[in-house]
């Protein structure tokens, strides 16, 4: 519940503080054994700081934002950017104040600079503006990384770090058609469509690119980066640059997943975002050679099976 | 036009004058020259405005907003910041990136919520990207990671470019904007030694030395190089920047890049223009700081190609003039 802070789990150490993103608000919600669930909202500091205060995480996994697809990006970048940075701010001193370990906050590809050379890799975060369409949420996020490393510079060496993601999907995903990202949203359009015997109708022209990294596989790495990975330095935490599809072929992949039947048209008048933003998993590869990611239909599968017997539930 | 200049409070003196329907406050940041040039100029300029001066604490959004509140501004010069000199920042990046994020929150969101129709922000030339080509111009701030000595600072100043972009954006086309000058130096600096700029550092290590007939010491080698803009001059600027630059993007303010000098020349100047007749020597075990910060003013010759600067031994004169004549309530 918004709001509330309640425990529901004794907690062996270490704990843990998960936060993560619940309607627009900035809670905290943790899961599990060996962990502490709560709920409260982060765009308070003081709130904040009386959760922490209360719980005292030795480790704290940081996934509260503000978020949303281009269009909705694209109408807020003052809010996208004001609320980040409370949320952050406010979540990272408070774990500070009460000497927590290890921070890992979560950035994304999308913040890079729009101008690169590819593949994009974790030092070039800063390296020049990002796309006009998201600067605000963008920009947030790249403070996080100026956090870590001033935690670490005035802090008696902090070890705070942070993720680099590429699009997430998976079960529980935010399936909004016009606020949530392009896979859940190409799986809620063809559901409807499926229903209504109309088109898909996929949004911009299909040649954009990206890396898919499914929610459960981020998930084993986000607890292999809070134990093991050792740098302030963020981590790019994806797929291979091989593995890169275009709008076009995911549209294609949840059309197959999906048995869609009906017709699948491209709405060009709506805008293409980043054309691509592809990323080097050379340094994940480096410390984890061994790891295996679940292959993406597979996991469009699962996804697309979860969204289909949780449709009334399901946030959209 | 109703103008509110925005400062910082110091913690534990808070003193005011009243002058003229302008209130001056005691300020812990350098900027107070700068707010002192602002009301002379205007006074100057006879711009029928009322001036005032804001008494608040502006790391509080509660006691922000009721400020502008009340004095509903329609024009507000931002400078406030937590503000130091090289060996300031290298020790405490965090907090200079934190304190100078919630002022700025506060004060371009308080002043957005009583409709004030301008803001101008402050930037610097310190907040460039460290690995860049000479001169820098309004187009590279972003362009790749600040120097690390004071990247806390760097980034939150930069962040008012994001500001002002977003405010734009979002907000029915708001003209918020930024100015970037370069190192500014002038009567009412901040003299402190340890936590002040180079040049009023340079003029108080002088004017100590003189009296105890020791050396000047300066920290460094000498070599780095800056330009110096004399606060009554980037006065005069700001003033036209409130109210005649219409652009989004910022604007340096500074002298051309054929006035910049080295240290170890502006050193000189002081020494010569305060007839110091002792040593000079550097101290090349503390820290140089960037190199060059060399900027272009391409874009302000454009706008005011008949702008006159104050010579610089002229305004380094005036400066050391008044720091003498009131060293003893001098900052320091």
């Amino acid at each position: 519940t918004q709001g509330k802070a309640h425990s529901l789990v004794p907690l062996c150490s270490p704990t843990l503080l998960l936060f993560l993103y619940f309607k627009n608000e900035a809670v905290c919600v943790c899961v599990c054994v060996h962990w502490c669930i709560l709920c409260c909202v982060h765009a308070d500091a003081g709130e904040t700081r009386e959760v922490f205060q209360k719980h005292q995480p030795t480790h704290v996994i940081h996934l509260a934002a503000m978020v949303g697809g281009l269009f909705k990006n694209m109408r807020a970048n003052l809010d996208f950017w004001r609320n980040n940075i409370y949320i952050n701010d406010n979540v990272l001193q408070a774990a500070h104040e009460v000497d927590a370990v290890r921070v890992v906050s979560c950035l994304s590809t999308c913040i890079f600079p729009d101008k690169t050379t590819y593949p994009i890799d974790e030092t070039m975060i800063h390296n020049g503006p990002p796309h006009k369409s998201n600067f605000g949420y963008s920009y947030a996020k790249r403070m996080l990384d100026v956090y870590n490393r001033a935690y670490h510079d005035q802090e008696r060496g902090r070890f705070y770090t942070a993720v680099i993601p590429t699009n997430v999907f998976g079960p529980h995903d935010n399936f909004n058609i016009k606020d949530g990202h392009v896979l859940p949203g190409l799986i809620h359009k063809a559901y409807i469509a499926q229903k209504e015997g109309s088109p898909l109708v996929v949004w911009g022209s299909g040649t954009p690119r990206r890396q898919f990294i499914y929610s459960l596989d981020l998930a084993r790495l986000f607890l292999w980066v809070l134990t093991e990975y050792q740098e302030v330095e963020p981590i790019i935490l994806s797929v291979g640059e091989e593995e890169e599809v275009s709008i076009k072929e995911a549209a294609e992949a949840v059309v197959e997943v999906m048995r869609f039947k009906g017709q699948v048209t491209y709405d060009t008048t709506k805008a293409d975002g980043q054309f691509k933003k592809t990323a080097s998993n050379a340094k994940l590869r480096q410390y984890c050679p061994n790891f295996t990611f679940t292959p993406f239909k597979q996991a469009l599968k699962e996804t697309c099976d979860w969204f289909v017997a949780n449709y009334d539930s399901a946030r959209k």
